[in-house]
């Protein structure tokens, strides 16, 4: 190809694949480029590597890493342990299947933030879930859930809101999966378990691959869920990063923090669907 | 004892509708045995329900004489061969047919033995590690056969296998499928709506029709002493014509009376005879059982001539007959004889 062609392409592309490079690039570029001491708003603007240094040197950072991966992985996980028996139960359409898929699929339709003050009313001091343990006699006193230490309130509203994206994509897999081929492997011996692990976790891995790298990105990222629900003595990346700037201006060590998040984020999405495919080899048998 | 036997196996749908009536069937070891009817007519319903898909609404099945009427298809002594082959497009030929051993515990040893002969016997030792989707259809096909017969299994069930291949494939498979069977000795139901495949390949036919079994034969049987009209008409060509009985073996119909060697049973009602049984007759000939007309149609078929005449009744439409040599042509008036003993009495349906 001459020079000439070379660039005629080039400058085709342009407006579609250079927009999107100089959207995504831009952001990316600041990103990296603050967090090594460029674009500094509050001081000289010179390349350093001391907001990585004092970054990755504090404790709170590797909290919120861990706490951060801790969600994400549980919530990935969880929503595919939930959406893929659902999904194998609506696989052939039934009377109602319509009307209970789409109430599963209904929080995607609920913004986050919602949810979770609605979660917060029902678990609150004097919420409905107290009362009712009270009037159960389950418990006298009323118990503190809200922002409990573990973040099982924040992996809950993750499920919530993750678990009908899993359903979707699964559910669209498994329907796929023709119905002779799972009667051949009922017919030669296979039980629901084993149906499962060889037969259709393998031929809908893409899918679930998918929702994990999605659901683990978006998780990982949390900010609106641990903000109300979350425990109050560990932050998540986000909720740092967000803390580093408007609590103390410290916008390098925000765009650090930032930095590590995105690399968090295709680390561990690259590990979940690494994983889930190298289960599936193990358990081919 | 038998490999498979059913006893009184009907089968209602959750909609109401009534796919299978009092099927009554014993296949015996190494049988091979099909089942034909028209479609629609429950042949897949009743496979289900044998390999355990379905639920039996009433009757009692038993493989190996246990019976398995409640048991799930995993664990039934069975497999299936599926019409679209099913294979399991994520594991290569090999692996497809290592499933079921696999599956069942089967020592390592034992199983690399049988896929190992099976890979032989289907000649598809060359593509083992393929993936199924790189192959041509027959040897699907064949992939699918193993994997059925890799299980070992009572009775090996086949719905309609063929159906996907072309005609001259399908002849070759159809062949490979028997000379195996005679092989291993597999036992067989085999499902087709392909009378010429039922005729060539089985045991014996199980011809069905609205859910419920017509007759059971060898192909022979069923082609030579059709009980009903309609598997006279279903196997091979038929003419079908309606009688009264005037005692000793001589009938009255539209044709005119005729003798038969063997009196009509009592609930017989049509007279039938196969097109190939007539022989030409001078047209002044006066004997037995002839029958003039006139040759309203008439299609070469190489071996024979096939003559569509009409006789003196309007309303019975045209009789066929295979003529071998030269035959008459279109307009000509023809007589034609009926051996006493090619006609035969059939009944109007299941009694
Ligand atoms: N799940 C079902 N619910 C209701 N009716 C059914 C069901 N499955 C099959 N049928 C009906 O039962 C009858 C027999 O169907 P079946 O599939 O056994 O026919 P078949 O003999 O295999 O025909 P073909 O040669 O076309 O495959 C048909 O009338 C069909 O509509
Ligand atoms: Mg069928």
């Amino acid at each position: 190809m001459t020079l000439r062609r070379t660039l005629t392409i080039a400058a085709l592309l342009t407006p579609g694949l250079g927009l999107i490079l100089v959207m995504v690039g831009s952001v990316f570029y600041i990103a990296v480029a603050q967090s090594f001491g460029y674009y500094n708003l509050s001081g000289e603007s010179a390349f350093s590597l001391d907001h990585w240094r004092d970054v990755l040197g504090s404790k709170q950072f590797g909290r919120s890493l861990g706490y951060s991966a801790y969600i994400a992985i549980i919530s990935a996980l969880g929503s595919i342990a939930i959406a893929y028996p659902l999904a194998i139960w609506m696989r052939k359409p039934f009377r109602g299947s319509l009307v209970v898929g789409s109430l599963l699929k209904a929080p995607l339709f609920v913004p986050g933030l919602v949810a979770a003050f609605l979660f917060l009313n029902v678990i609150a001091y004097h919420g409905v879930l107290n009362q009712f343990l009270i009037w159960t006699g389950l418990t006298d006193a009323p118990i503190r859930f809200q922002n409990d230490r573990n973040g099982f309130g924040v992996i809950f509203l993750q499920l919530w809101k993750n678990m009908p994206l899993a359903l979707l994509l699964l559910t669209g897999a498994v329907q796929g999966i023709s119905d002779e081929v799972v009667d051949a492997a009922r017919d030669l011996g296979a039980g629901p378990l084993a149906r499962f692990r060889k037969v259709i976790a393998p031929l809908t891995v893409q899918a679930m691959q998918a929702a994990l790298i999605i659901i683990f990105i978006g998780a990982a990222g949390d900010f609106a869920f641990q903000v109300t629900a979350g425990p109050t003595n560990v932050q998540s990346m986000a909720q740092y990063m967000v803390f580093l700037k408007t609590s103390f201006g410290r916008w390098n060590q925000a765009a650090v923090v930032g930095v590590s998040l995105m690399g968090l984020a295709l680390v561990g999405a690259l590990g979940l669907a690494g994983l889930a495919r190298l289960t599936l080899r193990g358990l081919k048998w | 004892m038998a490999s498979l036997a059913a006893k009184g196996i009907s089968k209602v749908f959750e909609d109401g509708f009534q796919a299978l009536t009092d099927i009554d069937l014993v296949v015996e070891p190494g049988e091979f045995v099909t089942l034909l009817g028209p479609s629609g007519c429950g042949k897949t319903t009743l496979l289900k329900t044998l390999a355990g898909f379905y639920d039996a609404t009433t009757g009692r099945i038993e493989i190996g004489g246990t019976d398995v009427t409640a048991a799930p298809p995993e664990k039934r002594d069975t497999a299936m061969c599926f019409q679209s082959y099913a294979l399991f497009p994520h594991l290569t030929v090999a692996e497809n047919i290592d499933f079921g051993p696999r599956q069942a515990g089967v020592p390592k040893a034992e199983r690399r033995a049988r896929l190992e002969s099976l890979l032989r016997q289907v000649d598809l030792e060359a593509h083992r590690d393929k993936l199924p989707n790189r192959l041509s259809g027959g040897q699907q096909q064949r992939v699918a056969l193993a994997r059925a017969l890799a299980m070992r299994p009572a009775v090996v069930l086949f719905d309609e296998p063929l159906s996907n291949l072309d005609a001259k494939l399908r002849e070759q498979v159809r062949r490979e499928i028997r000379a195996l069977q005679k092989e291993i000795g597999f036992t067989a139901i085999y499902v087709t709506h392909d009378q010429s495949e039922a005729l060539a390949m089985s045991d014996r036919v199980v011809v069905m029709q609205g859910g419920r079994i017509d007759q059971v034969g060898r192909p022979e049987e069923i082609y030579a002493r059709p009980e009903t009209a309609f598997v006279a008409d279903f196997i091979g060509a038929a003419n079908l014509v309606p009688f009264e009985d005037l005692g000793g073996g001589r009938v009255k119909t539209p044709l005119g009376e005729l003798r038969a060697a063997v009196p009509p049973a009592g609930n017989a009602s049509f007279i039938c005879w196969r097109p190939e049984d007539v022989e030409l007759v001078e047209a002044g000939a006066a004997s037995e059982n002839v029958i003039r007309g006139v040759v309203r149609d008439r299609a070469y078929q190489g071996a024979h001539t096939e003559l569509h005449v009409a006789t003196g009744d309007a309303d019975l439409g045209l009789q066929r007959l295979h003529v071998a040599g030269a035959a008459p042509a279109e307009g000509a008036e023809v007589a034609f004889r009926l051996g006493a003993d090619q006609i035969r009495f059939v009944r109007s349906a299941l009694a």
